[in-house]
């Protein structure tokens, strides 16, 4: 039984400091405690825990502007979030869980915008038949999460930008993304900000709940501890180095031959390549399975690895300079 | 729903079957697949890992949600079910064929329930 209503509004917009503060008041809802996390997310992709980055996301795309690429601890797919976007996570302990009731939470809220909404089975929020809100959970040793998008305004052309990835040819075993119609709330109530949905939000918590909310104090929090989450959330090993095998292959034609390349990839460390050609250079084609074993699957170290290769034409430059680009498109 | 009577059970809802060589395998029980709804994906440790009596060694993916494995038995990990890899429905299909993980060199285990015990258990959890 919920007895006890928290709320937490952060203006922090870094992806890895909230991911870490959503872990944290997750681990520590108290028993009865229903704690509604407000935050947002500053021109970021998020992946599911189980999801293949590469095949998700164009993640050089991505670096290049500046973003940010997180994987979060719950299932699902991947999603864009930019400040256009409200993220609500809801931190329960597994005893009070109840999905129907937190969703309640975001119905009610949009409908005190005039927005009248619905849930679908594949855990979205709908409205005219369009999808504004993507939900997602995890659930650890008798606490759990609820956590979700609200789509108010966001980027669209960014988030195809970065989603719209055809990778037909890199096998894997992960998990997959589900192509949604998706809608910002704006585009259904010209009047709607984030401010205000926020404050909805808060609304709506009270009133599914029959009870007061309170804002939570810092001095609950234990700093330390959000930074070790922290350090995980943005380390390398936990966004491209987890165990998750995959096969790529990449093909072009140049004006001095085919070329293809098949990466086969585990930890995000390349573990073999197969090179082939049909144009001069053989000598140099032949090479760049062996600087490239061993590197990080990411365009600067790949290409930083194909420099170090002796040029014997100048032909081999040209050919640095297209696969460099070929990797850049691929990655 | 089924729950063999020669298997034991732990309240974070795996169950154990300790076999004539002194290993043991561990799987989800029809209680837990259940309530996780259709399996997506599993990650599960590797060969020689130790696992700790209590802590997470694996985690399923359903539709519904990312959830934890814990380990009933602490030990080393002896095998690991690979097949689960390509077909994590197999542990919706048949939750005590598809063991998770083989434990070698066991040192120590939780308090663990016999079928009855169990089916109390989740029965009280329900309830409350």
């Amino acid at each position: 039984m919920i007895h006890k209503l928290s709320t937490y509004i952060t203006d922090n917009v870094n992806p890895y400091k909230n991911l870490a503060m959503e872990e944290y008041l997750t681990l520590h809802a108290e028993p009865g405690e229903c704690i509604l996390f407000l935050w947002q997310n500053r021109h970021t992709v998020v992946i599911g825990k189980n999801q293949n980055c590469w095949k998700e996301c164009k993640v050089n795309y991505l670096e290049e502007d500046g973003g940010f690429l997180v994987r979060r601890l719950s299932g699902g797919g991947a999603v864009f979030h930019d400040l256009g976007n409200l993220n609500f996570t809801f931190c329960v302990r597994e005893a009070d869980y109840d999905v129907d009731r937190q969703s309640e939470v975001i119905l009610q809220a949009v409908r005190m915008l005039g927005i009248e909404a619905e849930k679908t089975g594949r855990n979205d929020i709908t409205a005219e038949g369009r999808k504004f809100s993507g939900n997602a959970f995890y659930k650890t040793k008798g606490f759990c999460y609820h956590h979700g998008t609200l789509l108010v305004d966001v980027d669209k052309e960014n988030m195809s930008k970065y989603l719209n990835v055809s990778r037909e040819k890199l096998q894997t075993k992960s998990v997959e993304s589900v192509k949604s119609r998706v809608v910002n709330l704006k585009e259904l109530n010209p009047d709607i900000s984030v401010t205000e949905l926020r404050e909805k939000m808060i609304q709506a918590f009270e009133k599914v709940y029959g009870l007061d909310s309170e804002a939570i104090l810092e001095t609950r929090f234990d700093w330390k501890e959000i930074e070790e989450y922290e350090k995980t959330f943005s380390s390398w090993e936990w966004k491209y180095g987890r165990k998750l095998p995959f096969q790529y292959s990449m093909q072009r034609r140049f004006r001095w031959g085919d070329m293809e390349l098949q990466f086969q990839v585990d930890g995000g460390i390349v573990q073999a390549v197969n090179a082939f050609s049909d144009g001069m250079a053989q000598a140099f084609v032949d090479t760049l399975p062996k600087v490239w074993q061993g590197c990080r699957y990411e365009e600067q170290s790949l290409c930083q690895a194909m420099k170090g290769i002796p040029e014997e034409s100048p032909l081999e430059g040209q050919m640095k300079e297209d696969i460099a680009q070929l990797l850049g498109e691929c990655i | 729903m089924n729950h063999p009577t020669e298997l034991k059970y732990s309240k974070s809802h795996e169950w154990v079957k300790f076999l004539e060589d002194g290993t043991a395998l561990i799987g989800l029980t029809d209680y837990a697949q259940d309530a996780l709804g259709d399996l997506v994906f599993v990650n599960l440790p590797e060969t020689g890992d130790e696992v700790t009596a209590g802590e997470a060694f694996a985690d399923v993916e359903s539709v519904k949600a990312v959830s934890d494995v814990f380990s009933p038995v602490s030990g080393t990990v002896a095998e690991i079910n690979e097949e689960l890899l390509d077909a994590p429905e197999r542990m919706n299909e048949d939750p005590y064929g598809a063991w998770l993980i083989r434990v070698e060199n066991i040192t120590d285990k939780e308090e663990l329930l016999d079928a009855e015990a169990y089916i109390q258990f989740y029965e009280s959890e329900a309830d409350a």
